[in-house]
């Protein structure tokens, strides 16, 4: 079949308006966790998000911003006209029953564009944890149940009309806990330290000992060839000649 | 009693020998007075693992060093007045108080090595904060290591073992009453101002540096207990050897009196 004439430019100028605009779709602003080294930036049932400041630039102020958090098998068919504060967006019922709920609202106003350096702004997800069980307050920022993983996207509504979003996070899982009795408490074995002082002390132990030995055998020995036992106190020596010296008992007396 | 010349040279020594062993039993006895006092206030956290052993050794320690003193006098007396009754009988029991001293070096230096970091956190895991006590002993021991742990962090700027990720990578006692999302590790973790209340909760919740401890408590249980068991262990070795060479130069002498 013959060629369009055209076809030769068309098609890479019509692969690059495609790639231009996909690249321009994924320009949104991405959630991602706090940047700033935070100790408690992922804990069991918490996590730290970096706040949407210059997310939002053509959404009017008033507009209040709400964060959605969602299992990531909820984020393909996740619909932004269900509004926060209904059952289906209801914490309480995340993830048994719901599969995404809708916390953390505020005006743009208190995300002001630019960021000032050297502030750190974060909101900490799961920090309330007097509404978590409360069926009243459905949009409380409950501590999560699970580890997860989350994903996370903001959305402005005005009143109750979406107007804007950003992307959806990446997975963020959360910190697991181990058992204590996982942790292996025996001993490190034995230092070279304390190989060497046993062996040492038990040498010089064992020398001290049979130098006792030898001292009192020599003594039986110098005994027997003396002739003058004179101090009847002694008692340890009168026994032990009696043991020994059989052929002078005259001397002895 | 006839003396040779050969005992006339080794009195000075000897004496001089007995000396030295009298000091370093008073020595030995002050120190381990001070470590049996826990001036550190550690001893319960020894006490919950249920191997105490160390201060078992500076106790007998105590004892050993009034031993020595004692028999350090009788040996004095002995190798001046060249007595062979009296030199016996100090060798007799300077090979017994040999032993104890033995004992307790060796007791002082094997138990050091069981004291882990993975020990330590362990029982903190079990026993810190815990409520539901089985029995007298356990409540104790859980009263024990909570004040223990409550002053340590308080004192030496420290949280946890290793670092507060120990509260979060491991489940525990304070956990299961504490929640996560309020206590990511326990209050005395975070900085604390004149009045001991955290400067800044939220900060220290977060984790933000400046305003929890980040550092482990592991140096500051580790250093003392190290003081303690080494030195036990090797001053007690350094008398064992000095008090060997007297014991074996005695021996020598009592063989070469004449009666």
């Amino acid at each position: 079949r013959p060629r369009h004439p055209g076809t030769r430019t068309m098609l890479p100028l019509l692969l690059l308006l495609l790639a231009t605009a996909h690249s321009l779709a994924d320009k949104r602003y991405v959630p991602t966790l706090a940047t700033s080294p935070l100790g408690g930036l992922k804990t069991t049932s918490t996590f730290v998000l970096e706040q949407p400041r210059c997310a939002f630039t053509k959404v009017q102020s008033d507009a209040v911003i709400w964060l959605v958090v969602a299992i990531p098998e909820a984020v393909a068919n996740f619909s932004n006209s269900v509004g926060p504060g209904t059952p289906e967006r209801a914490f309480q019922g995340f993830p048994a029953r719901t599969h995404a709920y809708m916390t953390l609202n505020t005006t743009l106003r208190n995300y002001p564009c630019p960021k000032p350096p050297g502030e750190i702004t974060v909101l900490r997800v799961g920090s309330e944890t007097s509404c978590a069980t409360d069926e009243t307050r459905p949009t409380c920022n409950g501590p999560l149940l699970g580890p997860g993983p989350y994903r996370v996207k903001f959305l402005a509504l005005n009143g109750s009309k979406p107007v804007a979003e950003t992307a959806w996070s990446k997975p963020i899982t959360l910190k697991t806990a181990l058992p204590p009795s996982s942790i292996s408490a025996t001993g490190s074995g034995r230092s070279t330290g304390m190989i060497a002082l046993t062996s040492i002390l038990s040498i010089l132990f064992a020398v001290l000992l049979a130098g006792l030995v030898a001292m009192l055998f020599f003594w039986g020995s110098h005994a027997r060839g003396s002739s003058t036992f004179s101090k009847p106190e002694v008692v340890t020596v009168r026994r032990y000649n009696t043991h020994h010296v059989y052929d002078q008992p005259a001397a002895r007396l | 009693m006839a003396k040779s010349d050969d005992t006339c040279i080794l009195q000075g020594p000897l004496v001089f020998g007995n000396v030295v062993i009298g000091m370093c039993g008073i020595a030995l006895t002050a120190e381990c007075i001070f470590f049996v006092s826990d001036p550190h206030g550690l001893y319960p956290l020894l006490e919950a693992t249920e191997n105490d052993d160390i201060y078992a050794a500076a106790w007998i320690g105590i004892f050993v060093g009034f031993a020595l003193f004692a028999l350090s006098i009788l040996g004095i007396v002995g190798v001046i007045k060249s007595n062979r009754t009296l030199l016996l009988v100090y060798i007799i029991l300077m090979l017994i108080t040999y032993a104890f001293e033995m004992a307790s070096c060796i007791t002082a230096a094997t138990h050091r090595d069981f004291l882990t970091p993975n020990l330590f956190l362990k029982q903190m895991l079990e026993r810190y904060q815990k409520s539901e006590t089985v029995n007298n002993n356990d409540k104790w021991m859980a009263e024990g290591v909570t004040k223990t742990w409550d002053k340590l962090m308080l004192q030496n700027q420290c949280c946890g073992v290793r670092g507060p990720s120990d509260w979060q990578e491991y489940m525990s006692a304070f956990r299961i009453t504490h929640s996560d999302a309020d206590f990511p590790w326990p209050r005395n973790c975070c900085v604390m101002d004149a009045q001991g209340s955290p400067v800044n909760l939220d900060g220290c919740k977060l984790g933000v540096p400046g305003y929890y401890n980040s550092n482990g408590c592991y140096d500051a249980i580790s250093g003392p207990m190290n003081t303690h068991a080494w030195g036990v262990a090797w001053f007690g070795f350094a008398i064992l050897c000095w008090t060997f060479c007297v014991l074996f130069g005695t021996m020598f002498y009592w063989s070469r009196i004449e009666y």
